[in-house]
Protein backbone atom coordinates (compact mmCIF):
# COMPACT_ATOMS: atom_id res chain seq x y z
CA UNK A 1 0.00 0.00 0.00
CA UNK A 2 1.58 3.10 -0.95
CA UNK A 3 0.78 5.94 1.17
CA UNK A 4 -1.04 8.74 -0.73
CA UNK A 5 0.44 11.61 -1.02
CA UNK A 6 -2.20 13.62 0.11
CA UNK A 7 -2.16 17.33 1.27
CA UNK A 8 -2.70 18.21 4.79
CA UNK A 9 -3.47 20.71 6.97
CA UNK A 10 -0.88 22.21 8.75
CA UNK A 11 -0.41 20.15 11.61
CA UNK A 12 -1.07 22.94 15.44
CA UNK A 13 1.71 22.68 18.51
CA UNK A 14 -1.82 22.03 20.52
CA UNK A 15 -2.87 18.84 19.11
CA UNK A 16 0.90 17.48 19.93
CA UNK A 17 0.19 18.00 23.35
CA UNK A 18 -2.82 17.04 23.35
CA UNK A 19 -1.80 13.64 22.16
CA UNK A 20 0.74 13.59 24.71
CA UNK A 21 -1.11 14.55 27.66
CA UNK A 22 -3.86 11.82 26.48
CA UNK A 23 -1.05 9.18 26.10
CA UNK A 24 0.33 10.28 30.05
CA UNK A 25 -3.52 9.69 31.28
CA UNK A 26 -3.57 6.17 29.88
CA UNK A 27 -0.13 5.45 31.78
CA UNK A 28 -1.79 6.62 34.96
CA UNK A 29 -5.46 5.12 34.62
CA UNK A 30 -5.89 2.71 37.14
CA UNK A 31 -6.14 -0.59 34.67
CA UNK A 32 -5.58 -4.06 36.16
CA UNK A 33 -2.47 -5.36 36.91
CA UNK A 34 -2.55 -8.10 34.19
CA UNK A 35 -2.49 -5.41 31.20
CA UNK A 36 0.90 -4.13 32.19
CA UNK A 37 2.01 -7.49 30.46
CA UNK A 38 0.77 -6.10 26.83
CA UNK A 39 -0.45 -2.79 27.03
CA UNK A 40 2.34 -0.99 24.61
CA UNK A 41 4.03 2.25 25.59
CA UNK A 42 1.94 4.77 24.14
CA UNK A 43 3.97 7.58 25.12
CA UNK A 44 6.87 6.16 23.59
CA UNK A 45 4.78 5.26 20.40
CA UNK A 46 3.68 8.99 20.15
CA UNK A 47 6.97 10.67 20.24
CA UNK A 48 8.09 8.17 17.90
CA UNK A 49 5.10 9.24 15.43
CA UNK A 50 5.70 12.92 16.10
CA UNK A 51 9.52 12.91 15.76
CA UNK A 52 8.38 11.13 12.80
CA UNK A 53 6.15 13.06 11.01
CA UNK A 54 7.05 16.59 12.46
CA UNK A 55 11.08 16.27 13.45
CA UNK A 56 10.91 20.31 13.22
CA UNK A 57 8.62 20.42 16.03
CA UNK A 58 9.14 17.47 18.18
CA UNK A 59 12.52 15.91 18.69
CA UNK A 60 15.21 14.61 20.85
CA UNK A 61 14.81 17.66 23.49
CA UNK A 62 10.64 16.77 23.74
CA UNK A 63 11.61 13.02 23.71
CA UNK A 64 13.67 13.14 26.97
CA UNK A 65 11.39 15.99 28.85
CA UNK A 66 8.59 13.46 28.11
CA UNK A 67 10.53 10.44 29.00
CA UNK A 68 11.13 12.13 32.61
CA UNK A 69 7.55 12.80 33.19
CA UNK A 70 6.38 9.12 32.11
CA UNK A 71 9.29 7.70 34.67
CA UNK A 72 7.71 9.57 37.71
CA UNK A 73 4.24 8.75 36.25
CA UNK A 74 5.48 4.84 35.92
CA UNK A 75 6.93 5.46 39.07
CA UNK A 76 10.16 3.87 37.02
CA UNK A 77 13.47 4.80 38.06
CA UNK A 78 14.26 8.60 37.12
CA UNK A 79 16.15 8.87 33.95
CA UNK A 80 15.38 4.73 31.84
CA UNK A 81 12.77 6.46 29.95
CA UNK A 82 14.50 9.67 29.06
CA UNK A 83 17.28 7.95 28.08
CA UNK A 84 15.47 5.10 26.14
CA UNK A 85 13.16 7.82 24.51
CA UNK A 86 15.99 10.40 23.20
CA UNK A 87 18.06 7.50 21.71
CA UNK A 88 15.10 5.95 19.96
CA UNK A 89 14.23 9.43 18.99
CA UNK A 90 18.05 10.23 17.68
CA UNK A 91 17.65 6.57 15.74
CA UNK A 92 14.74 8.31 13.99
CA UNK A 93 16.20 11.12 13.02
CA UNK A 94 18.67 9.54 11.61
CA UNK A 95 16.91 8.13 8.90
CA UNK A 96 13.58 10.09 9.07
CA UNK A 97 13.42 11.50 5.19
CA UNK A 98 13.46 7.88 4.33
CA UNK A 99 10.94 6.24 6.79
CA UNK A 100 8.86 9.05 6.19
CA UNK A 101 8.37 7.59 2.79
CA UNK A 102 7.96 3.51 3.81
CA UNK A 103 4.24 2.23 3.54
CA UNK A 104 2.51 1.52 6.96
CA UNK A 105 3.65 -1.97 6.93
CA UNK A 106 7.60 -1.34 6.66
CA UNK A 107 7.07 1.66 9.16
CA UNK A 108 5.35 -1.08 11.87
CA UNK A 109 8.45 -3.17 11.51
CA UNK A 110 10.85 -0.15 12.08
CA UNK A 111 8.49 0.50 14.60
CA UNK A 112 8.61 -2.64 16.20
CA UNK A 113 12.55 -2.70 16.24
CA UNK A 114 12.37 1.07 18.02
CA UNK A 115 10.14 -0.19 20.28
CA UNK A 116 12.44 -3.18 21.32
CA UNK A 117 15.23 -0.71 21.64
CA UNK A 118 12.90 1.33 23.97
CA UNK A 119 12.58 -1.81 26.04
CA UNK A 120 16.05 -3.26 25.89
CA UNK A 121 17.43 0.18 27.55
CA UNK A 122 15.30 0.25 29.87
CA UNK A 123 16.19 -3.49 31.13
CA UNK A 124 19.81 -2.38 30.51
CA UNK A 125 19.03 0.65 32.90
CA UNK A 126 17.03 -1.27 35.65
CA UNK A 127 19.60 -4.41 35.15
CA UNK A 128 22.64 -2.23 35.61
CA UNK A 129 20.95 -0.47 38.75
CA UNK A 130 21.03 -3.70 40.50
CA UNK A 131 17.42 -5.21 39.51
CA UNK A 132 16.27 -8.35 38.77
CA UNK A 133 15.39 -9.58 35.10
CA UNK A 134 11.55 -9.18 34.93
CA UNK A 135 11.03 -11.79 32.20
CA UNK A 136 10.88 -11.76 28.10
CA UNK A 137 7.38 -10.81 28.34
CA UNK A 138 8.59 -7.64 29.00
CA UNK A 139 9.26 -7.83 25.16
CA UNK A 140 6.00 -7.83 23.94
CA UNK A 141 4.37 -4.64 24.10
CA UNK A 142 6.25 -3.61 21.47
CA UNK A 143 4.46 -6.34 19.02
CA UNK A 144 0.95 -5.00 20.13
CA UNK A 145 2.27 -1.51 19.62
CA UNK A 146 3.24 -2.20 16.05
CA UNK A 147 0.40 -3.98 15.65
CA UNK A 148 -1.60 -0.77 16.64
CA UNK A 149 1.42 1.72 14.66
CA UNK A 150 -0.86 2.28 11.56
CA UNK A 151 -4.25 2.43 13.28
CA UNK A 152 -2.70 5.23 15.46
CA UNK A 153 -1.26 6.62 12.13
CA UNK A 154 -4.63 6.83 10.64
CA UNK A 155 -6.22 8.15 13.61
CA UNK A 156 -3.64 11.02 14.15
CA UNK A 157 -3.99 12.03 10.69
CA UNK A 158 -7.68 12.91 10.71
CA UNK A 159 -7.87 15.83 12.21
CA UNK A 160 -5.36 17.50 9.35
CA UNK A 161 -7.51 15.75 6.24
CA UNK A 162 -9.04 18.24 3.74
CA UNK A 163 -12.61 18.81 4.43
CA UNK A 164 -13.51 18.03 0.37
CA UNK A 165 -11.87 14.86 0.45
CA UNK B 1 25.20 13.74 10.75
CA UNK B 2 23.55 16.48 8.63
CA UNK B 3 20.53 15.89 6.45
CA UNK B 4 21.02 16.46 3.23
CA UNK B 5 18.40 18.56 2.59
CA UNK B 6 18.56 20.96 5.59
CA UNK B 7 19.38 24.32 4.40
CA UNK B 8 22.75 24.92 6.22
CA UNK B 9 22.01 28.76 6.33
CA UNK B 10 18.71 28.12 8.75
CA UNK B 11 20.23 28.16 12.40
CA UNK B 12 18.61 24.96 13.85
CA UNK B 13 20.06 24.73 17.06
CA UNK B 14 23.06 22.06 18.23
CA UNK B 15 23.13 18.83 15.68
CA UNK B 16 20.95 15.87 16.62
CA UNK B 17 24.13 14.00 17.50
CA UNK B 18 24.99 16.55 19.96
CA UNK B 19 21.44 17.11 21.39
CA UNK B 20 21.28 12.82 21.68
CA UNK B 21 25.04 13.26 23.99
CA UNK B 22 23.92 15.84 26.12
CA UNK B 23 20.50 14.30 26.49
CA UNK B 24 21.83 10.69 27.24
CA UNK B 25 24.07 11.90 29.01
CA UNK B 26 22.03 13.86 31.33
CA UNK B 27 19.72 10.51 32.11
CA UNK B 28 22.66 8.16 32.49
CA UNK B 29 23.37 10.99 35.08
CA UNK B 30 19.92 11.11 36.58
CA UNK B 31 19.49 7.09 36.64
CA UNK B 32 22.93 6.98 38.87
CA UNK B 33 21.96 10.28 41.09
CA UNK B 34 18.38 8.61 41.79
CA UNK B 35 19.34 4.69 41.71
CA UNK B 36 22.90 5.25 43.76
CA UNK B 37 22.39 8.28 45.80
CA UNK B 38 18.56 8.90 45.71
CA UNK B 39 19.32 12.93 45.37
CA UNK B 40 15.76 12.99 42.72
CA UNK B 41 13.45 12.80 45.42
CA UNK B 42 12.72 16.50 45.56
CA UNK B 43 12.55 16.44 41.50
CA UNK B 44 10.43 13.47 41.82
CA UNK B 45 8.22 15.01 44.04
CA UNK B 46 7.94 18.35 42.02
CA UNK B 47 7.20 16.52 38.79
CA UNK B 48 4.33 14.35 40.82
CA UNK B 49 3.17 17.52 42.11
CA UNK B 50 2.84 18.84 38.20
CA UNK B 51 1.17 14.90 37.42
CA UNK B 52 -1.77 14.99 39.89
CA UNK B 53 -4.04 17.18 37.80
CA UNK B 54 -3.91 14.32 35.44
CA UNK B 55 -4.07 11.46 37.81
CA UNK B 56 -7.24 13.10 39.68
CA UNK B 57 -8.43 13.72 36.12
CA UNK B 58 -7.92 9.79 35.43
CA UNK B 59 -9.23 8.61 38.72
CA UNK B 60 -12.30 10.71 39.16
CA UNK B 61 -14.28 8.74 36.57
CA UNK B 62 -13.20 5.54 38.06
CA UNK B 63 -14.25 6.34 41.65
CA UNK B 64 -17.29 8.14 40.69
CA UNK B 65 -18.46 4.92 39.33
CA UNK B 66 -17.52 2.81 42.28
CA UNK B 67 -19.40 5.71 44.36
CA UNK B 68 -22.13 4.64 42.30
CA UNK B 69 -22.20 1.11 42.33
CA UNK B 70 -22.26 1.35 45.81
CA UNK B 71 -24.89 3.53 46.47
CA UNK B 72 -27.02 1.05 44.73
CA UNK B 73 -26.09 -1.81 46.47
CA UNK B 74 -29.18 -3.79 46.94
CA UNK B 75 -30.99 -4.49 50.38
CA UNK B 76 -30.26 -8.23 50.00
CA UNK B 77 -27.13 -7.55 49.49
CA UNK B 78 -26.90 -5.21 52.86
CA UNK B 79 -28.94 -7.78 54.70
CA UNK B 80 -26.61 -10.36 54.30
CA UNK B 81 -23.53 -8.28 55.18
CA UNK B 82 -25.41 -7.06 58.60
CA UNK B 83 -26.29 -10.69 59.65
CA UNK B 84 -22.57 -11.68 58.86
CA UNK B 85 -21.20 -9.11 60.47
CA UNK B 86 -23.36 -9.54 63.71
CA UNK B 87 -22.22 -12.99 63.69
CA UNK B 88 -18.21 -11.89 63.80
CA UNK B 89 -18.96 -9.86 66.14
CA UNK B 90 -20.29 -11.96 68.56
CA UNK B 91 -17.39 -14.24 68.13
CA UNK B 92 -15.26 -11.48 68.65
CA UNK B 93 -16.83 -10.82 71.99
CA UNK B 94 -17.10 -14.45 72.94
CA UNK B 95 -13.18 -14.42 72.16
CA UNK B 96 -12.22 -11.03 73.80
CA UNK B 97 -14.06 -12.56 77.12
CA UNK B 98 -11.87 -15.50 76.52
CA UNK B 99 -8.64 -13.06 75.68
CA UNK B 100 -9.26 -10.84 78.91
CA UNK B 101 -9.66 -14.24 81.16
CA UNK B 102 -6.08 -15.28 79.87
CA UNK B 103 -4.86 -11.84 80.45
CA UNK B 104 -6.04 -11.65 84.02
CA UNK B 105 -4.51 -14.88 84.94
CA UNK B 106 -1.59 -14.28 83.31
CA UNK B 107 -0.65 -10.92 85.24
CA UNK B 108 -1.81 -13.04 88.40
CA UNK B 109 0.79 -15.48 87.03
CA UNK B 110 3.69 -13.12 86.70
CA UNK B 111 3.11 -11.23 89.99
CA UNK B 112 3.03 -14.73 92.07
CA UNK B 113 6.04 -15.91 89.57
CA UNK B 114 7.97 -12.76 90.82
CA UNK B 115 6.96 -13.47 94.51
CA UNK B 116 8.35 -16.72 94.16
CA UNK B 117 11.70 -16.53 92.70
CA UNK B 118 12.34 -13.60 95.22
CA UNK B 119 11.40 -15.91 98.11
CA UNK B 120 13.20 -18.65 99.61
CA UNK B 121 10.49 -20.39 102.03
CA UNK B 122 7.84 -21.16 98.57
CA UNK B 123 6.43 -24.88 99.44
CA UNK B 124 3.97 -24.88 96.66
CA UNK B 125 2.52 -23.07 94.01
CA UNK B 126 -1.70 -23.73 93.78
CA UNK B 127 -4.48 -23.18 92.04
CA UNK B 128 -7.74 -22.59 93.84
CA UNK B 129 -10.44 -25.21 92.95
CA UNK B 130 -13.23 -23.89 94.36
CA UNK B 131 -14.43 -21.70 97.22
CA UNK B 132 -15.87 -23.31 100.55
CA UNK B 133 -19.96 -23.90 100.19
CA UNK B 134 -20.18 -22.35 103.52
CA UNK B 135 -21.95 -19.19 103.33
CA UNK B 136 -20.76 -17.85 107.19
CA UNK B 137 -17.23 -19.18 106.69
CA UNK B 138 -14.27 -17.71 103.96
CA UNK B 139 -12.51 -20.45 102.64
CA UNK B 140 -11.23 -21.32 99.82
CA UNK B 141 -9.89 -24.95 98.48
CA UNK B 142 -6.69 -25.67 96.31
CA UNK B 143 -5.17 -28.29 94.56
CA UNK B 144 -2.25 -29.07 96.62
CA UNK B 145 -2.22 -31.08 99.14
CA UNK B 146 -0.09 -33.81 101.58
CA UNK B 147 1.53 -35.09 98.18
CA UNK B 148 3.03 -31.13 97.78
CA UNK B 149 4.52 -31.29 101.52
CA UNK B 150 1.61 -28.55 102.97
CA UNK B 151 1.07 -28.55 106.23
CA UNK B 152 -1.26 -26.94 108.54
CA UNK B 153 -0.52 -23.88 109.54
CA UNK B 154 1.51 -22.66 106.49
CA UNK B 155 0.67 -19.11 105.24
CA UNK B 156 -0.95 -18.39 101.80
CA UNK B 157 -0.25 -15.82 99.68
CA UNK B 158 -0.96 -14.17 96.68
CA UNK B 159 0.51 -11.78 94.12
CA UNK B 160 -0.64 -8.98 96.23
CA UNK B 161 -0.05 -9.94 99.69
CA UNK B 162 -1.38 -12.56 103.01
CA UNK B 163 -4.42 -14.31 101.56
CA UNK B 164 -4.66 -16.79 104.69
CA UNK B 165 -3.83 -19.88 106.24
CA UNK B 166 -4.14 -23.75 105.70
CA UNK B 167 -6.02 -24.95 108.03
CA UNK B 168 -6.88 -28.27 106.75
CA UNK B 169 -5.31 -30.51 104.44
CA UNK B 170 -6.20 -33.50 102.31
CA UNK B 171 -3.76 -35.83 100.43
CA UNK B 172 -4.84 -33.78 97.15
CA UNK B 173 -5.84 -30.96 97.95
CA UNK B 174 -5.99 -28.36 101.06
CA UNK B 175 -8.43 -25.63 102.48
CA UNK B 176 -6.94 -22.25 103.01
CA UNK B 177 -8.67 -19.96 105.76
CA UNK B 178 -8.67 -16.62 104.65
CA UNK B 179 -7.85 -13.29 106.49
CA UNK B 180 -11.04 -11.94 106.38
CA UNK B 181 -12.92 -15.56 107.71
CA UNK B 182 -14.17 -15.02 111.69
CA UNK B 183 -11.88 -16.54 113.32
CA UNK B 184 -8.46 -15.73 111.49
CA UNK B 185 -6.04 -13.28 113.25
CA UNK B 186 -3.13 -12.20 111.93
CA UNK B 187 0.11 -10.39 113.93
CA UNK B 188 0.80 -7.25 112.05
CA UNK B 189 2.88 -3.91 112.39
CA UNK B 190 2.42 -0.71 110.97
CA UNK B 191 4.81 -0.47 108.71
CA UNK B 192 4.81 3.32 108.83
CA UNK B 193 5.84 3.16 112.37
CA UNK B 194 6.24 -0.03 113.64
CA UNK B 195 3.59 -0.42 116.06
CA UNK B 196 2.24 -3.87 116.29
CA UNK B 197 -1.10 -4.90 116.53
CA UNK B 198 -3.60 -7.96 116.09
CA UNK B 199 -5.51 -8.33 112.85
CA UNK B 200 -8.73 -9.86 113.19
CA UNK B 201 -10.92 -11.48 110.25
CA UNK B 202 -14.65 -10.53 111.28
CA UNK B 203 -15.96 -12.90 108.38
CA UNK B 204 -16.19 -10.73 105.13
CA UNK B 205 -13.53 -8.02 106.28
CA UNK B 206 -10.87 -7.21 108.59
CA UNK B 207 -9.84 -4.38 111.47
CA UNK B 208 -7.49 -4.00 113.87
CA UNK B 209 -9.14 -4.76 117.43
CA UNK B 210 -7.57 -2.91 120.78
CA UNK B 211 -5.65 0.29 119.71
CA UNK B 212 -5.29 2.86 121.96
CA UNK B 213 -7.82 5.60 121.18
CA UNK B 214 -4.56 7.97 120.37
CA UNK B 215 -2.14 5.40 118.63
CA UNK B 216 -0.56 6.53 115.79
CA UNK B 217 -2.56 5.64 112.92
CA UNK B 218 -4.04 7.07 109.66
CA UNK B 219 -6.07 6.75 106.93
CA UNK B 220 -3.66 4.38 104.14
CA UNK B 221 -1.54 2.50 106.39
CA UNK B 222 0.44 -0.40 105.08
CA UNK B 223 0.06 -3.14 107.96
CA UNK B 224 2.82 -5.92 107.37
CA UNK B 225 3.27 -9.57 109.32
CA UNK B 226 5.72 -8.84 112.05
CA UNK B 227 6.78 -11.83 112.30
CA UNK B 228 6.87 -12.43 115.56
CA UNK B 229 3.82 -15.28 115.87
CA UNK B 230 6.45 -18.08 113.97
CA UNK B 231 3.69 -18.56 111.65
CA UNK B 232 3.86 -15.86 109.03
CA UNK B 233 7.01 -14.84 107.75
CA UNK B 234 7.46 -11.15 107.97
CA UNK B 235 7.05 -8.33 105.69
CA UNK B 236 4.09 -9.73 103.73
CA UNK B 237 1.73 -7.16 103.19
CA UNK B 238 -1.34 -7.80 104.36
CA UNK B 239 -4.13 -4.81 104.49
CA UNK B 240 -4.48 -1.13 103.90
CA UNK B 241 -5.67 0.89 106.80
CA UNK B 242 -9.10 1.95 105.73
CA UNK B 243 -11.61 4.40 108.17
CA UNK B 244 -10.25 5.07 111.72
CA UNK B 245 -13.18 5.58 113.89
CA UNK B 246 -12.00 7.20 117.33
CA UNK B 247 -14.86 7.18 119.30
CA UNK B 248 -14.51 9.53 122.82
CA UNK B 249 -16.93 6.94 124.27
CA UNK B 250 -15.05 3.51 123.37
CA UNK B 251 -11.62 2.79 125.18
CA UNK B 252 -10.34 1.47 121.95
CA UNK B 253 -10.28 3.15 118.53
CA UNK B 254 -11.86 1.16 115.35
CA UNK B 255 -9.96 0.70 112.93
CA UNK B 256 -11.39 -0.75 109.26
CA UNK B 257 -8.78 -1.91 107.30
CA UNK B 258 -9.21 -3.94 103.34
CA UNK B 259 -6.98 -6.88 102.70
CA UNK B 260 -4.80 -6.42 99.92
CA UNK B 261 -4.81 -10.03 98.62
CA UNK B 262 -7.28 -10.79 96.46
CA UNK B 263 -9.11 -12.54 98.78
CA UNK B 264 -12.12 -13.03 96.65
CA UNK B 265 -10.68 -13.20 93.39
CA UNK B 266 -7.68 -14.78 92.88
CA UNK B 267 -6.93 -17.81 91.14
CA UNK B 268 -3.35 -18.38 91.96
CA UNK B 269 -1.97 -19.07 95.15
CA UNK B 270 1.60 -19.60 96.59
CA UNK B 271 1.66 -21.58 100.17
CA UNK B 272 4.98 -20.87 102.16
CA UNK B 273 6.64 -22.98 104.99
CA UNK B 274 5.92 -21.38 108.06
CA UNK B 275 8.64 -19.28 109.38
CA UNK B 276 11.45 -20.99 110.60
CA UNK B 277 12.23 -20.20 114.61
CA UNK B 278 15.80 -20.45 115.37
CA UNK B 279 17.24 -23.80 116.72
CA UNK B 280 16.15 -23.83 120.73
CA UNK B 281 19.45 -23.91 123.06
CA UNK B 282 20.39 -27.53 124.09
CA UNK B 283 19.26 -28.29 127.37
CA UNK B 284 22.11 -27.12 129.95
CA UNK B 285 24.56 -30.32 130.88
CA UNK B 286 23.61 -31.86 134.51
CA UNK B 287 27.06 -31.02 136.34
CA UNK B 288 29.58 -33.75 136.79
CA UNK B 289 30.78 -34.51 139.94
CA UNK B 290 34.14 -33.78 139.75
CA UNK B 291 35.94 -36.98 141.46
CA UNK B 292 38.84 -38.56 139.64
CA UNK B 293 37.01 -41.97 138.68
CA UNK B 294 34.27 -40.16 137.30
CA UNK B 295 36.17 -37.70 135.23
CA UNK B 296 38.11 -40.59 134.04
CA UNK B 297 35.19 -42.80 132.83
CA UNK B 298 33.49 -39.31 131.48
CA UNK B 299 37.01 -38.79 129.54
CA UNK B 300 36.94 -42.21 128.30
CA UNK B 301 33.26 -41.61 127.60
CA UNK B 302 34.19 -37.93 125.82
CA UNK B 303 36.72 -39.85 123.67
CA UNK B 304 34.58 -42.42 122.51
CA UNK B 305 32.15 -40.45 122.13
CA UNK B 306 34.30 -37.78 119.86
CA UNK B 307 34.62 -40.54 117.28
CA UNK B 308 31.20 -41.00 117.04
CA UNK B 309 30.41 -37.43 117.23
CA UNK B 310 32.62 -36.73 114.69
CA UNK B 311 30.94 -39.20 112.72
CA UNK B 312 27.65 -37.51 113.46
CA UNK B 313 28.91 -34.14 112.92
CA UNK B 314 30.13 -34.82 109.31
CA UNK B 315 26.16 -36.67 108.74
CA UNK B 316 24.95 -33.57 110.67
CA UNK B 317 27.48 -31.07 108.34
CA UNK B 318 25.89 -32.77 104.96
CA UNK B 319 22.61 -32.68 105.82
CA UNK B 320 23.07 -28.65 107.53
CA UNK B 321 22.85 -27.16 103.90
CA UNK B 322 19.56 -28.65 102.40
CA UNK B 323 17.58 -27.93 105.47
CA UNK B 324 19.42 -24.63 106.38
CA UNK B 325 17.77 -21.94 103.82
CA UNK B 326 14.40 -23.23 105.53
Amino acid sequence: MERPQELLKPVKRRLIYLTFALALIVELVPLPVGSVRWLPDFVGMLILYWVLNQPSRVGIGTAFLLGLIADVATAGLFGQHALAYTITAYLVLLRQRQLVMFNLGVQAIVVLGLLQVNQLIMVIARMATGSAFVGWSFFLPPLVGALLWPLLTNLLVLPYRQRSL
Amino acid sequence: MDFANTPSFFRQGPRPLVRLISCATLSVALLVADSRYGLMEPAREALSVVLYPLQWAVNAPVSGVRDLSSFFTTQSELQQENAKLRTAALSNAAQLGRLATVERELTELKALAQIASSRTDVAAQAEVLYTGRDAFTYKLIIDRGTNAGLKGGMPVLDGHGLLGQITRVQPLTAEVTLVVDKNQMVPVMIERTGQRAILYGYGGGVELRYMPIHADIKEGDRLVTSGIDSVFPPGVPVAQVGKVDRNAGAAFARVACIPYAGVQSSRYVLVVSEKSMPPAPAPAQPVVPLDAKAAKAAAKAAKKGEGKDAKTKSTAKAATPASGPR
